[in-house]
């Protein structure tokens, strides 16, 4: 997936300002950067959510917004941070929703054994037939990554997936997040606001300021004292912990 | 998953059987068999009624759930956003500026036929302008809804006003109908226009289920969106307009019957939740019909008890909810 010169405007103001960078596949990549640098606007248009203003995503080797709707998305799946639905809906019923766009409304037996799989690697087996506005934040965002899982798409685009979750949940939702990439090679693209999540759990890191790239590659590259104190105009301080930088701020 | 859907099934069989009971209580109860004139008198009145409040009662109970479905809230429903007084004020205008002695106006399937198309140019553009506006927000959708309710009345009314006595007098007789007097002539003409709009967005009712998780998450599954809601949208205002132009308004009927099908049925699959809102609305209609002809003698309109109840059961889901 290549993103190259991507501009967005909401009504006459730029948030969005020449981002272009290209995300390597089977990787995880973090997009991060303080409110209002861009970095959701960007993910909305790499998941043709949004349309840009101008620039182009070219998503295997072929312009987003010109894909049919129903082939990406066998291909690309994304998780946005606004999930109110309003029906009664049952965990497993919700999975069954992520095998829509290969066998539409009809559930095959075969689909029947993936939506089976989604939610035992979440290990959702327990609830599945709870309805979904009975459980916890951290059980419902289990069962929305256990629908993504069920598309089973190369590429999985998450927004925020660790908001409004204790650190429990949200290491939890990391390390699924390394597993995702790690044994079943899909390439994960995420919107973090944790530094340290994405410094212990991605291959690459993309961090935004004022619409634009501040900088993009590998965890090392990217977290490292000056360019986190640019980026976030706040003083850093950086440790060595497993291997990993870890960032203080204060 | 399988003994939900089995539970439904019976629900849903049950509530056929109960349709079916108020469908023969209204025809049969208090009919004179000996006469064999009579009886014929009898079902002549009765048969059109009949006739046009299932028509109803399946226009308003799909175009109701499917308007919530759309707008992702279970209690808006198309009559609360104004819809019956957009089609009252088209009707009127129709008439006042063409002339109650024009072809147009003076032949019901025509009138008819130029009211729905006009209703569904305006409505279209109305709502889905409305929609995007507000970013479908509820609680704005609502007030402007109810703000545009009484501005198409007004409208409508100042038309009425300065009308020639006799225009409105003919307006009248089509523009007040109820249940007591059902446009009898476009019940073939609506079930047509009704069975060919179940044809041409069946593949839209098809997404619903998938529509109800949102636009993002209906995006992602690979639906057209924009387009599927406008033609939603379209066939909903189509059905209000059937059931406006038959009956003439009726506020909360749509409300009760989505609503109880919605709590009774509690599943998302629409199939069902279509169908019950659909059997709901006879039950209710002809239940009702049956309590004013043979209890209360005509003397008070069911559009009496839809309203209070109605409005009671709004309140109540109003209040019952944490969060709206």
């Amino acid at each position: 997936m290549i993103i190259k010169n991507l501009l967005k405007q909401y009504s006459g103001k730029t948030v969005v300002d020449g981002v272009s960078f290209e995300i390597p596949k089977g990787k995880v990549v973090s997009l991060i950067g303080p409110n209002g640098a861009g970095k959701s606007t960007v993910m909305s248009m790499i998941s043709r959510l949004t349309s840009p203003d101008g620039g182009i995503v070219e998503f295997d080797g072929k312009d987003i917004t010109k894909w049919n709707s129903k082939d990406l998305s066998k291909k690309l799946a994304i998780l946005t941070q606004t999930n109110n639905i309003q029906m009664k809906l049952t965990v497993r019923e919700l999975v069954a929703f992520g095998r829509f766009p290969h066998s539409g409304s009809k559930i095959t037996s075969e689909d029947e054994k993936i939506i089976d799989d989604a939610i035992n690697y979440m290990e959702l087996k327990e609830f599945e037939h709870r309805f979904i506005d009975e459980l916890s934040g951290g059980q419902r965002q289990r069962a929305l990554i256990a629908m993504v899982i069920a598309q089973n798409t190369d590429y999985i685009l998450l927004d925020e997936p660790t908001n409004n979750l204790d650190i429990y949940h949200a290491t939890n939702m990391m390390k699924i997040v390394r597993r995702l990439c790690d044994e079943l090679g899909k390439t994960v693209i995420l919107v973090l606001h944790e530094i340290n999540y994405a410094a212990f759990y991605s291959d690459y890191i993309c961090a935004f300021k004022d619409g634009k790239v501040s900088k993009f590659g590998t965890v090392e590259e990217v977290i490292t004292k000056e360019n986190l104190s640019h980026i976030y105009n706040v003083d850093f301080e950086i440790l060595n912990v497993e291997g990993r930088p870890l960032s203080i701020y204060y | 998953m399988n003994s939900l859907s089995s539970i439904n099934n019976k629900k849903i069989i049950v509530m056929t059987i109960l349709s079916l009971i108020c469908i023969l209580g209204y025809v049969l109860i208090n009919v004179n068999f000996s006469d064999r004139e009579l009886l014929i008198f009898a079902f002549k009145i009765r048969g059109p009624k009949l006739a046009a409040m299932v028509i109803t009662a399946f226009a308003i109970g799909a175009a109701s759930i499917v308007f919530q479905s759309v707008i992702n809230n279970t209690i808006v429903t198309p009559c609360l956003l104004g819809m019956n007084s957009l089609y009252t004020l088209i009707h009127t205008a129709v008439v006042f500026f063409l002339g109650s002695g024009s072809v147009i106006a003076a032949n019901a399937n025509l009138s008819f036929i130029t009211d729905v198309i006009l209703m569904g140019i305006a409505a279209t553009f109305i709502y889905s302008w409305l929609f995007k506006k507000t970013k479908h927000n509820v609680l704005y959708v609502l007030l402007v809804g109810t703000v545009l309710t009484s501005f198409f009345g007004s409208i409508q009314s100042s038309l009425t006003r300065i009308m020639d006595p006799n225009e409105y007098d003919t307006l009248l007789t089509t523009l007040v109908a109820n249940f007591n007097n059902i446009n009898t002539e476009i019940i073939v003409l609506s079930v047509v226009l009704l069975i060919f709009l179940a044809f041409a967005l069946r593949k839209e009712l098809a997404l619903l289920d998938v529509l109800t998780l949102g636009k993002e998450q209906a995006i992602n599954l690979g639906v057209d969106y924009d387009k599927s809601i406008r033609r939603l949208l379209l066939g909903v205002t189509l059905c209000i307009a059937v059931a406006t132009a038959m009956v003439g308004p009726i506020s909360f009927l749509g409300l009760i019957i989505a609503n109880l099908s919605r709590q009774l049925l509690k599943t998302y699959r629409h199939t069902y939740l279509v169908l019950g809102s659909a059997l709901f609305g006879i039950i209710v209609l002809l239940g009702g019909q049956i309590i004013v002809e043979h209890v209360y003698s005509y003397s008070v309109p069911i559009s009496v008890f839809i309203t209070v109840g109605g409005g009671l059961y709004f309140l109540y889901l109003l209040l019952s909810r944490k969060q709206v």
